[in-house]
């Protein structure tokens, strides 16, 4: 079984090429209609259009979880991370606001 | 003089359509609303030269002007507020379905007729009342269902026949604020007869518009009001069905589906680049023919008869003057790769002047049960016998472990696709596996 956390970091790893005047970002998503979390791979070089790469979908839907997840994954990369759809939720071990207000196209 | 309606069916129809479909999925997938991100579905796959939009949110619709669902790379402006995500086709299908099953629960099976990827009618005239009062709070209830369970929007068509409906749909509900369009029969002249272009209505495409205009029918009304005997003898069948159109008539009984004559089978495909050389070219109709054989054999088909298509390139097509050519061979009903491959190549080889090639489709018809191997008695049986039983060892490697368990070594050749193109449903990426 291939844990989520390498089958992110493996598609991470072949998209992030590091390119000039290229913004990378990750975005984690809370998908409440499929009771899933969705990782996606933003990029955006400058003055063009946003790509949005689809990384993994995890269906283990415990916040609990996504921390070890999100943790274990900031030990591999430093790529900041966008929160989708999390407004009014805090992570389990601090208690930290995961998102604080929602996005205009949310 | 006004049409009769009483003896013309009088039923609830819905024609549900989803919202720029694929881009609201992808948009829901990524916490944001449908009718406000801006977000495009774009397909870069070798063959598509760059992008192919595969749909567009209906806000960067708006703000870009993109009108055509199916437009190019090129037409797409550089905003680094638009989102360009790729398509994942198996999603798609997974929502379709999921969508369906929602139908499920306002109409029984036989009402309900998936009519494309993001398109159902239902046949709603035994069951809106369980529901609610009137055909238009049933409509509310299902949009607010699906935007509930699933995220998404859906535009509604409703109307006392099908062609009602699709034409509410097509021409009301997709600008009305709440995504519901209706059209009963006493609303038909007001509706219908009002469409200052005929061509803006379903089945009418802009030949038969054209035909129209030189017999003097310029609108829906002209249609409606000229003479049926007329429009049948310059028409045919479908003369009168335009007639029934611009009355708003269908008499189409979507519990009693029609019966497929002759069907066919068969696979077509744009190549990534120009092929000029035979060897290349033959390489893809030869897996192009051994991927449609192995399709026979899972239905448990024969095919009776074989047809190839073959595109030229845009300059090859501009030099020569013609944009290809087509051949249909009749052969003894098979399913064997051997046999269907060579009457290809031999179709190919007859018909080709070294055009550089760009499309290639193959397609087997007159299809029979596959009951049993026939026998030829001029080869040897045994052989025969060990040909089908390889074919269905093939066969099963790649059911159980996947296309790519085991391909011939010419697929690895300069210029095969097979590999590449397993991973794809309908020509576009199907999604991420572990998914």
């Amino acid at each position: 079984m291939i844990s989520d956390l390498q089958v992110i970091t493996k598609r991470l790893d072949a998209l992030f090429v590091r390119k000039r005047n290229v913004r990378y970002w990750l975005q984690v998503v809370d998908d409440p209609y499929d009771q899933t979390y969705n990782f996606f791979f933003d990029s955006r070089l400058k003055g063009h259009r946003e790509k949005s790469v689809p990384l993994h979908t995890i269906t283990h839907y415990d916040l609990a979880y996504l921390e070890t997840v999100i943790i274990s994954l900031k030990k591999h990369t430093q790529l900041s991370v966008l929160y989708e759809g999390f407004t009014g939720q805090h992570w389990p071990s601090n208690y930290n606001i995961i998102q604080k207000r929602r996005h205009w196209d949310e | 003089m006004p049409y009769d309606y009483s003896d013309e069916p009088h039923g609830v129809f819905f024609l549900v359509d989803n919202k720029s479909f694929y881009a609201s999925v992808e948009a829901v997938m990524r916490g944001l609303n449908p009718l406000k991100a801006l977000l495009v579905v774009m397909s870069e796959q070798a063959n598509t030269n760059g992008g192919l939009i595969l749909a567009t949110s209906p806000d960067a619709k708006v703000r870009y002007g993109l009108k055509a669902n199916v437009s190019r790379q090129r037409d797409l402006p550089q905003d680094e507020r638009l989102i360009v995500v790729p398509p994942r086709m198996n999603l798609y299908i997974k929502r379709n379905l999921q969508i369906n099953n929602i139908f499920r629960r306002f109409v029984a099976d036989e009402d309900l007729w998936p009519y494309s990827i993001d398109e159902s009618i239902l046949d709603l005239t035994h069951s809106y009342k369980l529901f609610g009062e009137t055909p238009l709070a049933v409509a509310k209830k299902i949009q607010h269902t699906i935007r509930q369970e699933l995220g998404l929007y859906v535009t509604i068509g409703i109307g006392e026949t099908p062609v009602q409906a699709k034409i509410a749909l097509d021409v009301y509900a997709k600008h009305t604020p709440d995504l519901i369009g209706e059209i009963r029969y006493a609303t038909v002249p007001e509706k219908i007869w009002t469409l200052p272009t005929l061509s803006d209505v379903w089945s009418i495409g802009h030949r038969t518009a054209t035909h129209l205009e030189k017999i003097g029918i310029h609108n829906m009304h002209d249609l409606a009001y000229c003479n049926p005997d007329q429009l049948t003898a310059e028409f045919g069948i479908i003369g009168g069905q335009l007639y029934a159109l611009a009355w708003g008539i269908d008499r189409t009984l979507l519990r009693e589906r029609i019966p497929v004559h002759d069907s066919s089978l068969g696979n077509s495909q744009v190549l990534p680049r120009d092929y000029r050389d035979q060897h290349e070219i033959e390489t893809v109709i030869k897996e192009i023919g051994e991927q449609v054989a192995s399709r026979l054999r899972h239905h448990n088909r024969l095919a009776g008869s074989l047809s190839l298509s073959i595109g030229f390139s845009y300059a090859a097509s501009e030099q020569t003057g013609r944009g290809g050519f087509h051949q249909t061979v009749n052969i003894d009903p098979t399913a064997d790769n051997h046999i269907i491959v060579e009457n290809l190549l031999m179709a190919f080889r007859s018909h080709w002047r070294q055009e550089t090639v760009r499309n290639i489709a193959v397609y087997t018809g007159k299809l029979a049960p596959a009951t049993g191997q026939q026998l030829n008695l001029f080869d040897d049986p045994t052989q025969q016998i060990k040909n089908l039983h390889f074919q269905n060892v093939m066969d099963m490697l790649r059911a159980q472990f996947g296309f790519r368990a085991a391909t011939f070594a010419r697929s690895i050749m300069p210029g095969g696709t097979a590999i590449n193109r397993a991973a794809l449903v309908g020509g576009h990426n199907g999604g991420n596996a572990y998914d």
